[in-house]
């Protein structure tokens, strides 16, 4: 497998890229991707109405790929379909370390053209070695060289996690919204068509990588299912990886077909593999995102037990269910506990059984710590499970004249010393315009929230249940 | 409890059932050889239960009789009660035709069975090529279950489990894992079934022994693993009981060439 790290270095870490057919019409977007890259940026391009634009944006234009004088490790390729085995044939005969086509109109066109020139391309990059990434893609995301699928892309600083998904939307959309969470790429590929490269060689490369800790893909067909399981098993023992594949209904799978030429599997067939090989399924860009996040910001547990706190008496009850119907155990306290609470717990209209209703507790900041401290003590809870309810925050904030700081530090200390997880979930309720700013200042203090009971509860267990699986 | 009658004594159409002299020991590659160069698809039921005893599968007995004094002796062999059942190409629907008796208790029972079966079949396929009758023991009835394999075009070989008769058809209550299975694969994918309760032993009825039935699908996962040659098998119903289980029924169907 570390064969694939040689294969594959140059294309994910370029330090020369040529961008082949970028145009106004695109408003050359795959040039101003490039920006920030760190290394030397070639445009080839001979339609002469597009080089005025593309001297404007200073960088150097070839007519051919062959004519840059320079090694080049990595080519973004944006021409139409009819010209794309010229351009491989350039790139085998140049020897670059990748070429990724955006270019589209192949097999999952389902025409007799498309499936044609895919073919082509197929055979001259299999004969000669080349590393071709799609057709039907946006390649590579690495953001610390500045090696951007899209503008908005965050680059300078990347993060631990490798993201492989079929669909460049949902590779963009990955980085971007992960981003928002506290979750950075360290490398990330979208690689549509998957002719020459698969989901699977990305894996394996991602495997070897030190900078990715957890690996994410979303998939919508594998070439070579037996190769992708067999991988997956081992790779699964080292690094969390978890599943997102789309096509999981007749329906969907439809949709596969003319997005990325992926043939219908079964969906059985796949969770089978998914749960065998100890990977985490997931079914929803949320999901995906939430499970990487419990998995980074929570302390590791294999126990199901959480102690719930709520901030009011509705929301203790329907945290309740939720968590339970997770997966998750909501066991009663320690008599000790129950000793503790009765100390200084205020049970007029609240309540500790678990799950506390914290509602008459919330003006004193210390109250609503020792609540969490006491789960965190109790060893009959394995995860500390916190509701911050907006609104009342807000009202608390205002009442007593403090701001949210002095609850956020509190708790980000106790984040840090708990010995289990502790798990924060920001309900938004009718402030949902407030809520972004609050999830950024918890997230200043290292604190990662989870946006609903919902969310927050599946992740945890999802997790939970990997780290059995794991025994970790 | 009828279901499970049905299924004990559900037999193939076992055309190369060898008489006894001629029954000799043959190797997995010699029955899979045997049935390619005959221009079969797939194995008999003796076929199937033979290469499944290769490998380590406990079977119930099937024998093929091709007089009513051969049949009495197999019979007595294999030990009452047994089932007997027509073996013929051309009979298709064989307990309409009245091919197959059950619950055969004596060596009068058999012989009569064995003529009461030929004549019958006389009667209603006139024209039908007789190879003999098969005589086959009939397991105590246990709680059913099924073991499958099939090949899926991305994965490949495919295991699959679940409990036998309605259950598997109409609830569709069954498990799938990737061949090679690992030992933990076994133990989850019997207990994720819904009707894994009735392993257990529900309401007093005799529980099924868990561990044998692991065994059994890590047995069938090796067996699969070194025999690319299947394309599909089809072990149904198999009986277990709280001290093993047997195969009842098993098909095997082969890859193409």
């Amino acid at each position: 497998m570390k064969d694939i790290v040689s294969k594959l270095h140059r294309a994910f870490n370029p330090r020369s890229v040529a961008v082949v057919g970028d145009k106004r019409e695109m408003d050359y977007m795959w040039l101003r991707n490039l920006a920030h890259f760190q290394g030397k940026v070639y445009s080839v391009q001979i339609d002469e109405q597009e080089l005025p634009g593309i001297e404007a944006l200073r960088v150097k234009n070839y007519y051919r790929l062959l004519d840059i004088p320079d090694e080049v490790d990595y080519v973004i390729v944006a021409v139409p379909r009819a010209a794309a085995p010229q351009i491989i044939r350039d790139c085998i005969e140049k020897k670059v370390g990748g070429v990724m086509l955006f270019t589209s109109g192949f097999a999952e066109t389902n025409t007799e053209e498309g499936i044609r020139l895919q073919q082509i391309i197929t055979e001259m990059a299999k004969e000669a070695g080349l590393n071709l990434i799609g057709p039907n893609c946006m390649g590579i995301f690495n953001p610390r060289i500045g090696l951007l699928n899209a503008a908005d892309q965050y680059y300078g600083d990347g993060g631990p996690v490798g993201f492989i998904s079929q669909s460049g939307t949902y590779a963009i959309f990955f980085s971007l919204i992960g981003a928002a969470h506290g979750i950075k790429v360290s490398k990330s590929v979208s690689y549509g068509n998957a002719v020459v490269l698969d989901s699977t060689d990305y894996m394996e490369y991602l495997a070897e990588d030190e900078e990715t800790k957890i690996i994410g893909m979303y998939i919508e067909g594998v070439k070579n299912g037996r190769r992708f399981f067999t991988s997956l098993r081992e790779i699964a023992k080292r690094k969390p990886v978890l599943i997102w594949k789309g096509g999981m209904t007749e329906e969907g799978s439809r949709a596969t077909a003319t997005h990325t030429a992926s043939l219908a599997e079964s969906p059985l067939i796949w969770d089978a593999v998914i749960k065998q090989c100890g990977a985490i399924k997931v079914d929803s860009l949320d999901e995906m995102i939430d499970t990487i996040k419990a998995l980074l910001y929570l302390k590791p547990t294999t126990g199901k037990r959480v102690g719930l706190a709520a901030m009011t008496g509705g929301q203790s009850v329907v945290i309740t269910d939720t968590f339970a119907k997770a997966g998750l155990e909501v066991p009663l306290l320690t008599e000790k506990s129950y000793q503790k609470f009765a100390t200084f717990f205020n049970i007029i209209g609240s309540s500790y059984r678990n799950p506390l209703d914290i509602s008459s507790n919330l003006r004193s900041l210390d109250n609503i710590t020792r609540c969490i401290d006491i789960l965190n003590e109790d060893e009959r809870i394995d995860s500390v499970v916190l509701e911050l309810s907006l609104g009342l925050l807000t009202r608390r904030a205002r009442s007593i004249g403090t701001s949210f700081d002095d609850l956020f530090e509190a708790l980000a200390q106790r984040k840090d010393r708990y010995d289990k997880p502790f798990l924060v979930v920001l309900f938004s309720g009718p402030e949902e315009s407030v809520a972004t700013e609050v999830r950024e200042m918890l997230m200043a203090k290292g604190l990662s929230s989870f946006p609903s009971f919902e969310r927050g509860a599946k992740a945890l267990n999802k997790v939970v249940e990997y780290y059995r699986f794991h025994r970790l | 409890m009828a279901a499970m009658v049905v299924a004990a004594l559900y037999m193939e159409n076992s055309r190369q059932l060898r008489d006894r002299e001629g029954e000799k020991f043959m190797s997995v590659d010699e029955i899979i050889g045997t049935a390619r160069k005959e221009g079969r698809s797939y194995l008999t039921e003796l076929e199937s239960k033979q290469i499944l005893k290769e490998a380590g599968v406990n079977t119930t007995e099937i024998r093929l009789a091709r007089s009513k004094e051969e049949a009495i002796s197999l019979s007595k062999e294999i030990g009452f009660p047994v089932a007997m059942k027509i073996v013929s190409p051309d009979v298709l629907h064989k307990t309409d035709a009245g091919g197959v008796k059950l619950n055969l208790n004596s060596e009068q029972e058999v012989a009569k069975a064995f003529d009461d079966i030929i004549s019958s079949i006389k009667q209603h396929e006139p024209k039908a090529k007789i190879d003999g009758v098969a005589v086959q023991n009939m397991a105590r009835p246990g709680t059913e279950v099924i073991i499958g394999m099939h090949k899926d075009p991305q994965f490949g070989p495919v295991l699959m489990f679940g409990l036998g008769g309605i259950l598997v058809e109409v609830l569709k209550d069954v498990s799938f894992r990737i061949v090679p299975l690992t030992k933990r694969d076994a133990q989850e994918m019997i207990r994720e079934i819904k009707g894994y309760p009735i392993l257990e032993g529900y309401r007093g009825q005799e529980p099924a022994n868990i561990g044998v039935l692991e065994d059994l699908l890590l047995k069938v996962s090796d067996f699969v693993e070194q025999r690319p040659e299947m394309k599909e098998l089809d072990i149904n119903p198999i009986f277990a009981y709280s001290d093993g289980a047997v195969a009842v029924d098993a098909r095997v169907i082969l890859e193409s060439d």
